[in-house]
Formats: C-alpha cells, sequence, structure tokens
C-alpha cells in the first residue's frame, strides 16, 4: 500500500512540474509582462527597467532554471503587480474560494445523487425524462449565463439578493447556488448511467429473485456498486475546489482564487499562476489518492488485488 | 464604593457633554448623515499599487484624484479644462526655466500634518524619484524590490526601476525644486522649458506627505496605503478586489460629502449594470455605448460622460511591405469614414477631433487644423499611383482593449478593401503580440494617446519623437519631424511653437503618415439619477462638495 501511494505521489510530482514548466514557456513567450502591467502608454525606458528588474530580459531557459532553484529552497517568487509574496497573495483567496465552492459542492451532491438515483430507478418515466431535461439544461446553459439570468430574477427584479461583492454571507448565495446548480446535472448524469449500468447486472436480477424487497436490493446492492464511478467525478468536483470557480467569480465578482488566476494569466503575473498551478495539481492529487483510498473501502476487491500486488 | 460613584457620575456628566457639542456641531451631524457611495469600476489600477509614477493606465486616474493632489489643477468639469488653482493659490514665471507658485496655507496630508515646501520638495526629488545611486544599486543587487533598503541613505525606500524611468520621462529637464520659504517653492529646469506649468499640473506630479514616506516601512508600504491631500484617506486596499476611501474631515476645501467611497472591481460589464440596477453600486464605470440604453431604460438612473483627453489612433509600420510607400499610408488615412465610425459605434456620443491635438491645448492648439477627409476617389487614386500590386497588408488588433476596438477595425478593413487594398486582420491577445517582429511584418495597429498636460509636447513629442514609444519600437522615424520635436520642447516663442507644431502635424498625419486620428475616445457611467454628480474629461472621478450631492426626492 505504501509503495502504491509513494507511486501515485511520484507521478502526481511528475505531472505538477510538467503543468508549471509548460505554462513557464507559454506564459514566458506569448506575452511581456512589463507592457501588460504598465500600461501600452508607459516610457520604454519604464519597460525595459521593468524586465530588468524581474530577470526578464535574461534568456529563457536562465528564468526557468533560477525558477526552479528557487522553488526548491522554498521561494515561489513575488507578484510582479504588487510585490507581494505569490504565496500570500494566493493564499488569501483561498478561504474566499472555499467560502462558495464548499456550500456548492453540498448542493451539487445533495441534488445530484438523489435526482440520479431516482432517474435510474424511474427510467423512461415521467420523473426520469424531467430530471433528465434539467440536467441537460443544467450542464448545456454557461455557468455565466445562469449567474446572470439568476442575478436579473433575484438582484434586479426581486430584489432579494446582492448581484455581486463578498462583503456578507448574501453575497455568497447567487454563486454558491450558480455552481451547485451546474454541478448537480453533471452528477445526477453520471450517478443515473451508474446506476443504471448497476440495475442491468445479473446480482441485482438475482437479489430481486431471492425474494428481497426492492428497496433492499437498491440499497444493499446497486447503491454500493454504482458508487465507484460517482466516486471518481465526485473526487473531480472536491479536486476543483480552489480554482474551479473561474467564471462564476468573475460573473459576481468574487474575490477568490479563480478571479485572481485570470487576472494573473492575463498580467502573465507568473509567479502567482504558478503558485495556483501548484495548488491546483495539489489538491488534484490529494483528491484522487483519496477517492483511491475510498475505492478500496467501498470495494473490497481493489482493496484485497491491491495487497496481493503489494505482497 | 465613593470613588465609584464619583467615576460614574464624572463619566455620565462627560456623556452629556459629548452628546450636546455632538448637537450643536454641524459639521458633525453632517458627517453622520452622510452617505457611503460605491463605485463599481472594471478595474482600480492596473500596476496593482497606489502610486502615480508607477500606474500609467487610464484607470488609476478615476481614483487617484480622490487621494491625492497637484498643485495646479484643473476645472475638471469644465470641457475647455482651464488650469486652476491646486494646492499652490498662485504663481509665476521667473524666467525661461523658472517658475514659483505660492502654497495654499492650511491645507493638511490625511495623518494631519500641514503641508509646506518641505512635502513639495521631497515630492519631486531623486529619493522620492528612485534616482538616488544608492537606490539605484540597490534595486541593481536584485535584493531590495519593493522592500525596505538596508542603506539608511535612502531612507529605506526603493521604489521599482519603473518608477525612475517614468520620473525621468514626466521631468526630462528638471534640475530641481528648491524651497523658496514654507509657503514658497520654485521648479527649476535645465534648459528653457515653455511646458513646465503644465507639467507641475499633470498627473503624476501629486504631492506627497514627506512624513508618511518615510516612515512607512517601504516603497510598497506607502504605496498600498499612501498619503496625500485629497478629500478621501486611504482605508483599505486590495487590488484586483477593492479600495475603501473614508472622508478626510480637514481637507481644505470643505467636508467631503461622502462618508465612505468605495470602488470594488467588478470585471464583467453585465455584472455591473445589474449591480447599479439592483442598488448594489451607486455608479458603475467603463460603460459601453451599446449597454447605455439598457441603464436608462430604468428612470432611476442614468448615464453621463463623454470625450476625454484621449483619442483613438491607428499606427502604421513605415518599414514593412506595402507600408513602405507613403501612398499607401496616405490612402489609409483617406478611406477611413470616421463620422460613420463616430455615429454607428458611438451613437454620436463622441467627436473627431482634429488631429493629434485637443481645444485645451489653449494658444497652442491648431483650430483649422482637421484630420484627412474621407475621400474614397482619392484614396483609390493613391493607391493607384503606389504601385500597388496587392500584397496583404496585416493589421493587428486586440480583443477590444479599447471600447468598440474589434467592430472599428472591422469596418475600416472593409473600407481598406474597397480601396483595393489586403487587408487581414489579426487578432493578438497581448501587447506583446502587437508589438512582435518575429511573428511577421508589422504593418498596422491600434493604439490610443493621452494628453496628460495642455501643451502638444505631452502627446505628439512624448508618443511620437524620438524618445516616444512608436520610434522607440521601430515602427516609423522622420530626420524633418525629429528636429522640430525639440525646437517644440524648447523654444519660447509661441509663434514658432505653434509653426513648428503644424509643420509635425503636417508630416505626420499627411505627408509620410506615422499613425492617423480616428476618433476621441469617451467614457461612460451609470449612476443614480438623484446623485447630481459631473464627469470629466480628464477621466477622474471628482467627489468633492462642489462635485457631488445627493437630490432629495421631489426637488
Amino acid at each position: 500500500m505504501v509503495q502504491y501511494l509513494l507511486m501515485k505521489i511520484f507521478r502526481a510530482l511528475v505531472t505538477v512540474t510538467l503543468i508549471v514548466s509548460a505554462a513557464f514557456v507559454v506564459l514566458r513567450l506569448s506575452g511581456d509582462p512589463a507592457i501588460i502591467i504598465l500600461g501600452p502608454e508607459a516610457p520604454p525606458e519604464a519597460f525595459e527597467a521593468f524586465r530588468r528588474n524581474w530577470g526578464l530580459d535574461q534568456p529563457i531557459w536562465v528564468q526557468y532554471f533560477k525558477y526552479f532553484a528557487a522553488v526548491f529552497q522554498g521561494d515561489l517568487g513575488n507578484s510582479m503587480r504588487d510585490g507581494r509574496s505569490a504565496l500570500v497573495v494566493v493564499g488569501e483567496r483561498i478561504p474566499l474560494t472555499l467560502a462558495i465552492t464548499l456550500p456548492a459542492l453540498f448542493i451539487k451532491l445533495a441534488i445530484g445523487l438523489p435526482a440520479g438515483v431516482m432517474a435510474a430507478l424511474y427510467r423512461n418515466t415521467w420523473v426520469d425524462r424531467l430530471i433528465m431535461m434539467l440536467s441537460v439544461a443544467g450542464f448545456t446553459v454557461p455557468s455565466f449565463v445562469l449567474g446572470l439570468v439568476l442575478a436579473m430574477i433575484f438582484a434586479v427584479w426581486l430584489g432579494w439578493l446582492p448581484s455581486g461583492g463578498s462583503d456578507t454571507w448574501a453575497h455568497a448565495v447567487l454563486p454558491t447556488v450558480t455552481m451547485g446548480l451546474v454541478g448537480a446535472a453533471v452528477i445526477a448524469r453520471f450517478t443515473r448511467s451508474a446506476m443504471l449500468e448497476v440495475l442491468g447486472q445479473p446480482y441485482i436480477r438475482t437479489a430481486s429473485a431471492k425474494g428481497l424487497l426492492w428497496r433492499d436490493v437498491v440499497r444493499n446492492h446497486a447503491l454500493p456498486n454504482a458508487a465507484i464511478p460517482t466516486l471518481t467525478i465526485i473526487g473531480f468536483l472536491v479536486g476543483s475546489l480552489v480554482a474551479g470557480a473561474v467564471v462564476v467569480e468573475s460573473v459576481f465578482s468574487w474575490p477568490g482564487v479563480g478571479r485572481l488566476l485570470v487576472n494573473a494569466v492575463a498580467n502573465r503575473d507568473l509567479a502567482v499562476v504558478q503558485v495556483i498551478l501548484l495548488l491546483v495539481g495539489l489538491t488534484m492529487v490529494g483528491a484522487n489518492l483519496a477517492v483511491d483510498i475510498l475505492y478500496g473501502i467501498v470495494d473490497p476487491r481493489l482493496r484485497i488485488k491491491r495487497l496481493q500486488a503489494g505482497s | 464604593m465613593t470613588h465609584s460613584r464619583t467615576l460614574k457620575g464624572a463619566m455620565m456628566i462627560g456623556a452629556y457633554l459629548l452628546a450636546t457639542t455632538m448637537l450643536t456641531m454641524p459639521g458633525q451631524a453632517l458627517a453622520e448623515d452622510r452617505p457611503e457611495i460605491t463605485v463599481a469600476v472594471q478595474q482600480i489600477v492596473n500596476a496593482g499599487a497606489l502610486d502615480v509614477l508607477r500606474e500609467q493606465s487610464n484607470v488609476g486616474a478615476r481614483v487617484f484624484y480622490s487621494i491625492f493632489e497637484t498643485l495646479i489643477d484643473y476645472d475638471r468639469q469644465n470641457a475647455d479644462l482651464p488650469q486652476k488653482p491646486g494646492l499652490a493659490t498662485e504663481w509665476k514665471r521667473i524666467d525661461d526655466k523658472t517658475v514659483e507658485l505660492k502654497l495654499r496655507p492650511g491645507v493638511k496630508f490625511h495623518n494631519g500634518d500641514v503641508m509646506t515646501a518641505d512635502d513639495v520638495v521631497f515630492t519631486f526629488s531623486k529619493e522620492r524619484f528612485g534616482l538616488l545611486d544608492e537606490q539605484d544599486s540597490a534595486r541593481k543587487d536584485g535584493k531590495t524590490l519593493f522592500t525596505a533598503s538596508a542603506s539608511a541613505a535612502v531612507g529605506g525606500k526603493v521604489p521599482p526601476a519603473e518608477v525612475a524611468a517614468v520620473a525621468k520621462r514626466a521631468w526630462p529637464n528638471l534640475d530641481r525644486v528648491e524651497k523658496v520659504d514654507d509657503m514658497t517653492v520654485r521648479f527649476v529646469s535645465t534648459v528653457a522649458d515653455p511646458t513646465l506649468e503644465g507639467r507641475i499640473s499633470r498627473y503624476g506630479a501629486e504631492i506627497l506627505s514627506k512624513r508618511a514616506y518615510e516612515e512607512a516601512e517601504s516603497w510598497l508600504a506607502f504605496a498600498q496605503k499612501p498619503v496625500g491631500t485629497g478629500p478621501y484617506k486611504v482605508v483599505e486596499f486590495k487590488p484586483d478586489n477593492i479600495l475603501v476611501l473614508e472622508a478626510h474631515d480637514d481637507y481644505w476645501g470643505g467636508t467631503p460629502p461622502v462618508k465612505t467611497l468605495r470602488f470594488a472591481v467588478v470585471p464583467e460589464v453585465a455584472s455591473r449594470v445589474n449591480g447599479l440596477l439592483s442598488g448594489e453600486y451607486d455608479f458603475i464605470t467603463d460603460l459601453p455605448p451599446d449597454q447605455i440604453n439598457t441603464v436608462e431604460s430604468n428612470a432611476a438612473f442614468e448615464v453621463v460622460g463623454g470625450p476625454i483627453t484621449n483619442h483613438r489612433l491607428m499606427v502604421f509600420d513605415k518599414n514593412n511591405g506595402p507600408m513602405q510607400n507613403a501612398k499607401i499610408r496616405q490612402a489609409m488615412t483617406h478611406a477611413i469614414d470616421r463620422e460613420t465610425i463616430v455615429e454607428t459605434l458611438w451613437d454620436g456620443r463622441t467627436s473627431v477631433p482634429a488631429g493629434l491635438q485637443w481645444s485645451y491645448y489653449g494658444d497652442m492648439f491648431l483650430s483649422d487644423w482637421t484630420v484627412p477627409e474621407y475621400n474614397v476617389e482619392l484614396a483609390k487614386k493613391l493607391v493607384q499611383e503606389s504601385g500597388y500590386n496587392g500584397e496583404e497588408i496585416t493589421f493587428r488588433v486586440l480583443n477590444n482593449y479599447y471600447t468598440n476596438q474589434v467592430s472599428t477595425a472591422q469596418i475600416n478593413a472593409e473600407s481598406f478593401r474597397q480601396i483595393g487594398l489586403n487587408v487581414k486582420i489579426e487578432m493578438k491577445e497581448n501587447w506583446q503580440q502587437i508589438f512582435d517582429k518575429e511573428s511577421g511584418p508589422r504593418m498596422v495597429r491600434d493604439w490610443s494617446n493621452s494628453a496628460p498636460f495642455p501643451d502638444p509636447v505631452s502627446s505628439i513629442v512624448n508618443q511620437h519623437c524620438q524618445n516616444g514609444q512608436q520610434q522607440q519600437v521601430g515602427e516609423w522615424t522622420n530626420e524633418e519631424f525629429n528636429a522640430l520635436c525639440i525646437k517644440l520642447e524648447t523654444s519660447t516663442d509661441l509663434e514658432e511653437r505653434r509653426a513648428s507644431f503644424r509643420r509635425m502635424l503636417e508630416i505626420a498625419e499627411r505627408e509620410d503618415p506615422a499613425y492617423t486620428v480616428l476618433h476621441q475616445s469617451a467614457i461612460f457611467f451609470g449612476k443614480r439619477k438623484d446623485i447630481e454628480w459631473n464627469w470629466s474629461g480628464l477621466q477622474s472621478m471628482d467627489f468633492r462638495a462642489a462635485n457631488f450631492q445627493v437630490v432629495a426626492p421631489g426637488n
């Protein structure tokens, strides 16, 4: 098991290094932070001074090795915009993002899982069609459109909720609901598919044939088996908690990591982008590991297989 | 026990006295009544710091006027933008190189200090500009970026190098600012400088508190919470998120009418509009013309705004392909239907200016000058005379960096095709890609030019002469034009300066086009109708008592 985990962590580190390297090269080659941050009307001397200060006048491979040398010494760099540590800049946004992504995850699960199960159990009935219609609508309507529509209804017309900002808990409602509804639609579809696949298995027929109540068949045989593919998608959603609200944060002016990422990429504020990518990579890796471990708990066959492979 | 009773009694008497005092002080009572105002902006500042020498974009101008002030100001709501006393009450020319200013008495900084000549001298000092040798060495060491310097000699402050570069550009000939007495200063140039008063009034010449700067932990600490003399002081600044200002009740120009002024970053236009209509925001900025009707369809709101001291240009690189031929560039200047662009894309809310100049240039404004006339036949004739053989002309465009940029580019590209030019629009993501020489020949691009003070030196010299961006990036140069640049900058003879400027416009806009002016830029604000407030052509937002009043219903 330890060997298995070590292998997973090693792979994750390689993945994160590749992501960070690719981002470094692409961001460096596709835009000059000096002109972007100082503005096109700044004098040419200012651009040169800015580039000199941040080492942007050096060859890209020199910049690359300097960056990684600093990272290995624990220095993730400073934001070129305000000079503060990139870690601090990103760190102060994380609680704000989690304040909407965690409740949104709860909504996704609370609505998506039961809706998916219901749709599968009532396959080809009006219940299934209604749930799937809403589900398709949920994940085909872009979240920025849904966000703007909700803001129009609840902020502009009804005046019940604020349309943007982050001052009070009420400001979190619309972004949370927007993300929650879109995510619930995705989970509902995945859960339905997983349930339908399980319900068609011979062991479900066997369980029914031996006289178990349908309720018990679903609870004891269908749901645990359908949980594995559903766990995968939930793991992905957990992994995107940190930077998965890019669009919604922009629409609702929510000053979280997602909006910071958009600004940092636009400004080619490399250190900030890299810290966010590292964070996203590590969250994804953590979530995947957690899902792997959960697989073993949910499905004893996987646990035994891994133990056998490890011995 | 007796002691406790006495204390209680004293406290009650104190509370009573405090309450009665507050009730009888109109200023204080007013302070309690003042509204909190929220302005939704696309961005507070681009450069992440509240330093006028680092923030070179026009978005910063919106917030800085509430925090800082210059010695010479403008009547900002007057379309002609006449100069008026600011932190100086009067000024006079001593000679070609020297201007003397009398400081306004009783001006208090946000930290309570009274402004004196020492603050003014400091604001224009090498230390503040980051031009001391120690600061330069510290920057070269690479250890002191944005942080306190180990060198006590520089007061521990090392501004980033671009601050020094911008300061040098803003004050190319400034020798020194000297203190005559506590309330009098002199600006002295190294050469005759007819633009000195203009430069003293420009964005970037705002007066800072010397003590506050020296006491700040670092340049960055000061730039996050600067201390100026404006009507509002900085309480909280989170780049990309919010700037909270609070009324500076000791403001020399009268009690500020707003208690708390918040600039909130709302990047999406639709979100800003929704926020205004739902009452979340009192003002929204950067409203594109196509959203004006949406705001004005609600009776409680209105849109104000119009042309500003910035013109949209199309810029030519005369080194590549067909653009080497002046006749092609001339043809393009005649093919652009500027009036149609203004009418269709701007709903007629801006105008086609008289070339790269503004009426607030005063004596230096050439009122008889115009942009090249829209004349398709003439343009076709010029293309024919040029011997053009259908080579591709690339036109690099950013995705609406400027309002209506893509639509304008599409209209113009179509106009160029109409006169027989093979124009291809290339969409670019950022300015580096616009200037890039490696990805193909540069030919045509978009730009805008501002005039930070009322003289052609502020625009045509700053942007198109030897040290201006266009020549620095190698797009264009002209020997005669360059000689005139020096004359315009240093001559003190008005007629000679006017003649030089005219000839420069003839060269850069007609004979050997470096650029062509498309239209005057315009900005629009959505706001509550019950607030009386006027916009400024200088792009600043003025929340002083003379320009802000909440009108009671029924008035």
